[in-house]
């Protein structure tokens, strides 16, 4: 075990572990909120609004005297949720679309991936709040508009990446076995793209978070009382003065968040791909 | 070069037609009618139904898209659901403020990148690369719409060297305007720096390690002086690249720092389409920004293909 520790490239793998243990953590605290979170987030407390960090409240408490800790703690749940959920839905039918346009190429890959192009040319932002106001304001709702938003960019990744392994050796000889398309695609195709869109999918889980918060602070994701960091932080906004901690802890909580997968995705691709580090 | 100049604009406006499909049916099935919303919750059925017969909303949605889209293209947007102003001279009243916005968010981006991605460039894999490299990773990570909160709070609350919000246009008091406009740009800006940094040092790296910086550099020259008449130019046209279809997607991005700082841009105009469930608004705020973006793509492809033909892809993009 000491061996295999002293063995390990902690230098290489450096941007990985910080962003894990970052990861790790907020992870932990979605799992296990009710546990870790010292009170109730929906819990009110008239006498205690507004309160400033201290010893019973470590970050404070909000406008209705709930308290600032656990309210973070709960909301890493629907931020994780979402990040998962809308990461999945743009990971699964961005890879599938993008492998069936590279495979079956001609007029399949014209069209779907003109389509593609065009959700492309929608700014992520624009499009996510367009799609919430279509589907309506719910959390769910968030994590189909936001996985939406990741569909094209996964599908371009992964038609990329079809086409260099459909020039390789062994899916020629699949094909000349008589090998199904089923099977060439998920045999010998799916798991040889995967270092590429392992990179990708931990960029969609920051920019998830990004999404989420962003609509959820419009009023357009999750509603309230449901804690959210970015409702959280959209109340905040009428309290700047009185209460500056409801603005800065979900920020900070969004914040490292973000920073944590951004370093895993740039860890990842540096680990998997030397020549992009340059 | 003729021909490469008609594939791509038959391309942007086939886009663009698709585009306006894809929104004109994405938000004609918003959940929650438009009447009720005009009219109010007590609205009677046979109110309701008036409303929509009035405005064609009761018929098949591809007669609505025919209609709509020959009415745009002769520059009426229609009226809005809410208060009936027509939405066209709205948009354009509209537009400059966001563009306002993108172009000085777009400035203070490219200061922050060009300089500092070219430092990191010339001292790669040293110290400063590293703390550039790290400080690009950490406020990639900021929303920019908590970095507007703080510097809310830090400049306007605390400082009270800045107003929290409110836009008075350039022409009526540059001063006022520029000083309503600064924390926005800076919002929207520095998060913006912080992926344009990473692409500049990656240009930069690249030009530097070319055989002509080599040979300038074996002619006596020094670091600064290669790097100012030599790398920056060529380094610079894949770099501005990447900045200018950024600078599409800042317009695009204003949407919630608008909100923040109460501009009366085209990013709260699809809010507020949004909110009061007015189609035309929506459609005509959420178009003119799709417009933009693909104008500026368009743009970008084009100029690409003049400075740099080799770049350019023999087909598909």
């Amino acid at each position: 075990m000491i061996g295999l520790l002293n063995d390990f490239d902690w230098q290489r793998w450096r941007l990985v572990l910080i962003g894990g243990t970052i990861i790790g953590i907020l992870v932990i605290c979605a799992l296990f909120a009710p546990w870790v979170a010292p009170y109730s987030p929906y819990d009110l407390d008239v006498v205690e609004m507004l309160q400033p960090p201290s010893a019973a409240h470590p970050l404070g408490t909000d406008e209705l005297g709930r308290d600032l800790l656990s309210r973070t703690i709960y909301a890493a749940r629907i931020s994780m949720e979402v990040a998962f959920i809308a990461a999945s839905v743009g990971l699964v039918f961005g890879t599938v679309i993008g492998i069936v346009a590279a495979y079956f190429g001609g007029f399949v890959d014209l069209v779907l991936m003109r389509f593609m192009e065009l959700l492309f040319s929608f700014p992520a932002i624009l499009l996510a709040v367009v799609l919430m106001a279509s589907l309506g304001t719910s959390i769910l709702n968030a994590m189909i508009a936001i996985g939406i938003v990741f569909i094209p960019g996964f599908a371009r990744l992964s038609r990329a990446a079809t086409e260099v392994v459909l020039r390789e050796q062994y899916v020629e000889s699949a094909r000349a076995i008589g090998m199904s398309h089923r099977r060439i695609i998920f045999v010998e195709i799916l798991p040889n793209i995967l270092a590429p869109l392992l990179v990708e999918a931990a960029v969609a889980f920051s920019y998830a978070i990004l999404l989420e918060s962003a609509l959820s602070f419009l009023g357009l994701g999750a509603q309230p009382p449901e804690a959210s960091w970015g409702n959280m932080l959209n109340t905040g906004r009428g309290f700047m003065a009185q209460a500056p901690w409801l603005s800065i802890v979900p920020g900070a909580a969004i914040f490292l968040s973000v920073l944590g997968f951004n370093l895993i995705g740039d860890g990842l691709r540096d680990v998997l791909d030397p020549h992009m580090k340059e | 070069m003729g021909r490469l100049f008609a594939t791509r604009l038959a391309a942007f406006f086939l886009t663009l037609f698709a585009a306006s499909v894809v929104l004109f049916v994405t938000i004609n099935v918003l959940p929650g009618s438009a009447a009720k919303s005009a009219l109010g919750m007590e609205a009677t059925p046979q109110a309701i139904a008036r409303f929509e017969a009035q405005r064609g909303l009761d018929r098949p949605l591809v007669l609505q898209y025919g209609e709509w889209l020959s009415r745009t293209l002769s520059g009426d947007f229609g009226v809005s659901f809410q208060n009936s102003v027509p939405v066209g001279p709205e948009l354009l009243k509209r537009i400059p403020v966001t563009l306002e916005l993108a172009t000085l968010a777009f400035v203070i981006a490219n200061l922050v990148a060009i300089p500092l991605g070219t430092l990191a460039a010339a001292r790669h894999t040293r110290r400063s690369d590293k703390a550039t490299t790290f400080a690009a990773t950490v406020f990639g990570a900021v929303p920019n719409f908590w970095l507007a909160t703080l510097l809310i709070m830090l400049f306007s609350l605390y400082l009270q060297w800045l107003p929290p919000g409110g836009f008075t246009p350039f022409s009526v008091d540059p001063l006022m305007n520029l000083k309503q406009m600064l924390m926005p740009a800076l919002s929207l800006g520095l998060v913006s720096s912080a992926l344009l940094i990473r692409i500049m040092r990656a240009s930069m790296i690249e030009v530097l390690s070319s055989d002509f910086i080599r040979t300038a550099h074996a002619k006596g020259a020094t670091e600064g002086l290669v790097i100012r008449r030599h790398a920056l130019r060529n380094s610079l046209i894949p770099y501005l690249n990447v900045a200018a279809v950024e600078f599409g997607f800042l317009f695009g991005s204003a949407v919630v720092i608008e909100d923040i700082f109460r501009l009366p841009g085209v990013g709260s105009l699809v809010l507020v389409g949004i909110v009061n469930r007015d189609f035309p608004v929506l459609l005509a705020s959420a178009l003119s920004i799709t417009v933009f973006v693909l104008v500026v793509n368009l743009i970008v492809d084009l100029t690409v293909a003049i400075l740099d033909p080799r770049r350019v892809k023999g087909g598909r993009t």
